[in-house]
């Protein structure tokens, strides 16, 4: 680098300069705010920490918890799982006793009903009811 | 330890911090609009900065935090980059009709200027326009340097900071520091003399 390019490069910081000393106001403001957080949390380290936790409870959200443990270490968390669990098992015993009673129900419909007209008419059926009545 | 306890007169105190991240902050923001070129993404970029650098690098004397923080700064827009590329490979998958970043395309470095400030009211006009015309054209240039050699010029240049920080905080050798400084140089008269720009 010459003294010549260090120079060009100098008056365009120049002109850089001025750019950031005309930004938006709401661009500032919100710069501004980003300093306030990011100053809040290094006067409060407790609250960075609840404000991290609170962010992966909530997906991103803000607010605190008060909450010191990690989520793993939660009961609510376990409790809630072993209700979906006993949920599940109970679903599924339902489903197998529903299933149960339905073949129940149609095997009676079929003992229970009167021999179709047809079976008569069939000469196999009667063969076979011969034979077996012979046997 | 809390930070209000802090003793070490070596450490920075919350009163360094808040003065160096006040003063920084809008250079910040540049860097990251030169870079990422939405406002928005910007605003998150140095944001998200910021918080790296109070939660995690606050316990470092006041000296290093200007090259702390300009490596935390490359490396959030890096990051960026990262889930920008991601997203935009699952929205490729999910649609064949995706038509990519548009914002780059219709990036405009006129809207990122305000309004005249009142402190100029008693100023040349005509004077103001040329430099506002010039600012922009100085802001357009820089936009389209290569990342590299756009990050180097800005810290070396913009936050000055020297040769060996500046290449700590962009992960390279001095001597890339001194190439990629020396190319966007280059690069920024040529663009500026194509617009016709002398400085």
């Amino acid at each position: 680098m010459t003294a010549k390019d260090q120079d060009y490069a100098k008056k365009i910081v120049t002109y850089l300069d001025r750019g950031t000393a005309e930004l938006k106001a709401g661009t500032a403001y919100r710069l501004q705010l980003g300093r306030q957080e990011a100053l809040a949390r290094l006067a409060d380290p407790k609250r960075a920490a609840d404000l991290r936790l609170a962010g992966a409870n909530a997906g991103g959200g803000s607010g605190t918890t008060g909450v010191d443990r990690p989520l793993w270490a939660s009961g609510r968390l376990w409790i809630g799982i072993a209700l979906i669990a006993a949920a599940a098992f109970g679903f599924q015993q339902w489903q197998v006793y529903q299933q149960l009673k339905d073949i129940e129900e149609t095997d009676a419909a079929i003992l229970s009903s009167d021999l179709p007209i047809d079976a008569y008419l069939d000469r196999g059926f009667q063969n076979w009811l011969k034979h077996a009545v012979d046997e | 330890m809390g930070f209000a306890h802090r003793t070490d007169p070596l450490l920075a105190s919350y009163q360094e911090i808040s003065a160096f991240l006040a003063e920084v902050e809008r250079r910040a923001f540049k860097q990251a609009m030169f870079a990422v070129r939405d406002e928005h993404s910007a605003l998150d970029v140095v944001q998200d900065a910021m918080l790296k650098l109070t939660e995690k690098y606050s316990e470092k004397p006041a000296a290093e935090l200007p090259m702390l923080f300009q490596r935390i700064l490359q490396n959030t827009i890096h990051d960026h980059f990262r889930r920008q590329k991601v997203r935009s490979t699952w929205t490729t998958l999910l649609s064949a009709l995706g038509k990519g970043d548009e914002k780059d395309d219709d990036f405009d470095p006129l809207e990122t200027l305000s309004a005249k400030s009142d402190s100029n009211a008693n100023a040349d006009p005509a004077q103001l326009l040329e430099q506002g015309q010039i600012m922009a054209i100085i802001e357009q240039a820089l936009g389209r340097l290569p990342a590299r050699q756009r990050e180097a010029f800005l810290l070396r240049y913009w936050e000055e900071l020297d040769v060996a920080e500046t290449a700590a905080a962009m992960g390279c050798s001095e001597g890339s520091v001194k190439t990629h400084c020396s190319r966007a140089v280059h690069a920024l008269a040529l663009m500026l003399k194509a617009k016709g720009v002398t400085l």
